[in-house]
């Protein structure tokens, strides 16, 4: 390798700096969070004044915050779930139908992720209205569904796309009909990049505040909406005990998934 | 009665008519050719025997049966994919046990049959790995050994041979022939590549835009090429704009022809043309027309000779060399002849 020059080394020290300094932005603000939530006094502060468990403990407690946490995660496994269920048979069709006007289909199916979460709660809500539904949690799994289904579908669609039709065939040629050929063939390739949409989707509808704010229940609120409500009234280490938490969760699931499917493959 | 028998397949694709009145029947243990350019249209006859395409119009029958409304999965009909399509999450063994497993056989059986197929194959010790892990060659053999555990009726290759490297190619192609013959199954390949056709089949259909230009024994495609199409199609040839006089060609009168007196096209192969140096006299029953060297080139055993004899193409003559032999200067005056006259066919004119 050629040696480096003042400038080249520079450049690099520059380089590192900034991404350090990019890094840091991505990070500290968790860390922090996860710092003031050991906070023993009862407001915020950073650092914290000591090292204290009981905002955790308080938690517990709180019984609007455990229903609440309850409530989400409900919400969140119905919504991975109709997401896959609705997902995954769109995607065979984006990528393997042949019909008039497949283009324009599979924009129309990805185009929840280009408008912003608020706008499809307001028109869910307006939308139930119209029908005389209420703001309600069945509501927001389905505003929510909407509006994840681009995940399910691209993920799924992106993996169907790697994979040669002429397995199908081959396995028909053996003798397996449709269904067992999706169950032996199809399905096994396609694990992984179905448990990282679900995975992907179960994360977005926890933690989704804009869809949730419009759409969910009055009581019975899901945990991002609690919090909103919590932060305007009063702000103790609580909340950073169960954002830290929820870090924790998050950090959880992408660990899993990195280890079982690969990150980089919900990218693409 | 033969045992596999297509009859006037016909399907399009839009406007475009795939296969135009396709009519093929082989013989039980034969392996069958279908050899034409691509787009001819033989790779689609394969898929509408194995059940992936369905005909417009027309019949399969296999054993007499007609299994044309029959899907793919319920034809005893073996197929490896030009690209092998093995299962990539399934190992060796499990690709090979796939079409048992589906047949709900007892494991103890599965496990025999998949251990007798490897072996067939010389593929015994590497049953627990990955398609990926596998050579080019390895991969073709689990193909075949995965369709050749379940017994199958009929075998059908897709240019099973394109992904290999020559070498490989041509030891893989011996020994599939000896397979096949030892296993006695009716197989149907399909290939662009004259060579391997002629290599591996008792008989060859040439396909030209969706029907079949000639159906015979490989040797006899070669000898007696039904038009310039197959001529040139298999083996080189040359196509000469030709009069008839009194039953024979006025150019070459050693070549008889039953046809009547005017115009025709000689369809005559450059090796079975002979050259010699200088002009011999004509009236010598095997002489040919009076020609110039335009062009010459010597590969070792042959010497290949492009040769102006009035006709509007160059005469290609490909002549045995002797050691030590120098090719005739361009320029040189040479007469032609004909070494068998009767390898020779007379066509009628324009025939494409």
């Amino acid at each position: 390798m050629k040696a480096m020059t003042w400038s080249d080394r520079l450049w690099t020290a520059l380089f590192v700096l900034l991404a350090g300094f990019a890094l840091l932005l991505l990070v500290a603000p968790s860390l922090v969070v996860i710092a003031i939530s050991f906070e023993p006094r009862a407001y915020i502060s950073f650092p914290p004044s000591g090292f204290s468990l009981k905002w955790y403990q308080s938690l517990l407690q709180n019984r609007q915050l455990t229903d609440s946490i309850w409530v989400s995660l409900t919400i969140s496994v119905y919504v991975a779930l109709i997401g896959l269920v609705l997902g995954v048979p769109a995607a065979f069709a984006a990528v393997r139908g042949t019909f008039p006007g497949k283009a324009s289909l599979n924009a129309f199916l990805l185009s929840p992720q280009m408008m912003p979460g608020m706008v499809i709660g307001i028109a869910s809500l307006f939308f139930g209205a119209y029908f005389a539904f209420r703001a309600s949690n069945a509501m927001l799994v389905a505003a929510l569904s909407v509006f994840c289904l681009p995940f399910v579908i691209r993920i799924t669609m992106a993996r169907l796309a790697g994979l040669d039709p002429r397995l199908d065939e081959a396995s028909a040629n053996l003798g397996a009909g449709k269904l067992e050929t999706f169950a032996r063939v199809t399905l096994p390739q396609l694990g992984p990049a179905l448990l990282a949409a679900g995975a992907f989707t179960f994360i977005e509808a926890f933690d989704n505040v804009t869809v949730a704010l419009f759409t969910s229940d009055v009581r019975g609120r899901p945990l991002p909406v609690e919090l909103y409500y919590l932060v305007q009234n009063d702000s103790t280490p609580a909340i950073a005990a169960i954002s830290a938490i929820e870090i924790g969760l998050s950090f959880l699931v992408m660990l899993v998934v990195a280890r079982t499917v690969g990150l980089e493959r919900l990218g693409r | 009665m033969p045992h596999i028998v297509m009859e006037s397949i016909i399907k399009s694709y839009g406007d475009v008519r795939v296969l135009d009145g396709c009519s093929l029947s082989v013989e039980k243990g034969q392996v069958m050719t279908l050899l034409g350019p691509s787009g001819c249209g033989k790779t689609t006859l394969l898929r509408t025997l194995a059940g992936f395409v369905e005909p417009d119009a027309g019949r399969v029958l296999v054993g007499g049966i007609d299994i044309t409304a029959l899907p793919p999965n319920r034809r005893s009909v073996g197929y490896v994919f030009q690209n092998y399509a093995l299962f990539p999450h399934l190992t060796v063994a499990e690709n090979v046990a796939y079409g048992l497993k589906v047949r709900r056989r007892p494991g103890p059986e599965i496990k025999d049959r998949v251990a007798r197929a490897l072996d067939i194959v010389s593929l015994g010790p590497l049953g627990d790995r990955y398609p990926a892990q596998l050579s080019g060659g390895q991969q073709q053999r689990v193909a075949i050994a995965r369709v050749l555990v379940l017994e199958p009726d009929v075998l059908l290759l897709d240019e099973p041979f394109n992904a290999l490297d020559a070498k490989l190619r041509l030891s893989m192609q011996t020994e599939l022939r000896k397979l096949i013959e030892r296993l006695g199954i009716t197989s149907i390949f399909v290939t662009h590549d004259q060579s391997e056709a002629m290599m591996l089949s008792d008989q060859v259909a040439v396909m030209r835009a969706g029907t079949f230009e000639q159906v015979a024994p490989p040797l006899a495609i070669y000898d007696r090429p039904a038009n310039p199409f197959v001529a040139t199609f298999i083996g080189r040839a040359n196509i000469l704009p030709v009069g008839l006089r009194a039953g024979a060609v006025v150019d070459f009168p050693a070549v008889v022809a039953e046809r009547p007196d005017g115009p025709a096209d000689l369809i005559v192969r450059p090796e079975n043309l002979t050259l010699a140096a200088g002009r011999i006299d004509p009236g010598t029953g095997q002489s040919g027309p009076p020609g110039t060297v335009l062009f010459a080139i010597a590969q070792g055993p042959t010497i290949e000779y492009e040769v102006d004899a009035g006709f509007p193409e160059p005469l290609r003559v490909t002549v045995n060399r002797r050691s030590g032999e120098v090719p005739l200067a361009a320029g040189s005056p040479v007469s032609i002849g004909v070494i068998d006259p009767a390898a020779c066919r007379v066509i009628e004119r324009g025939t494409p």
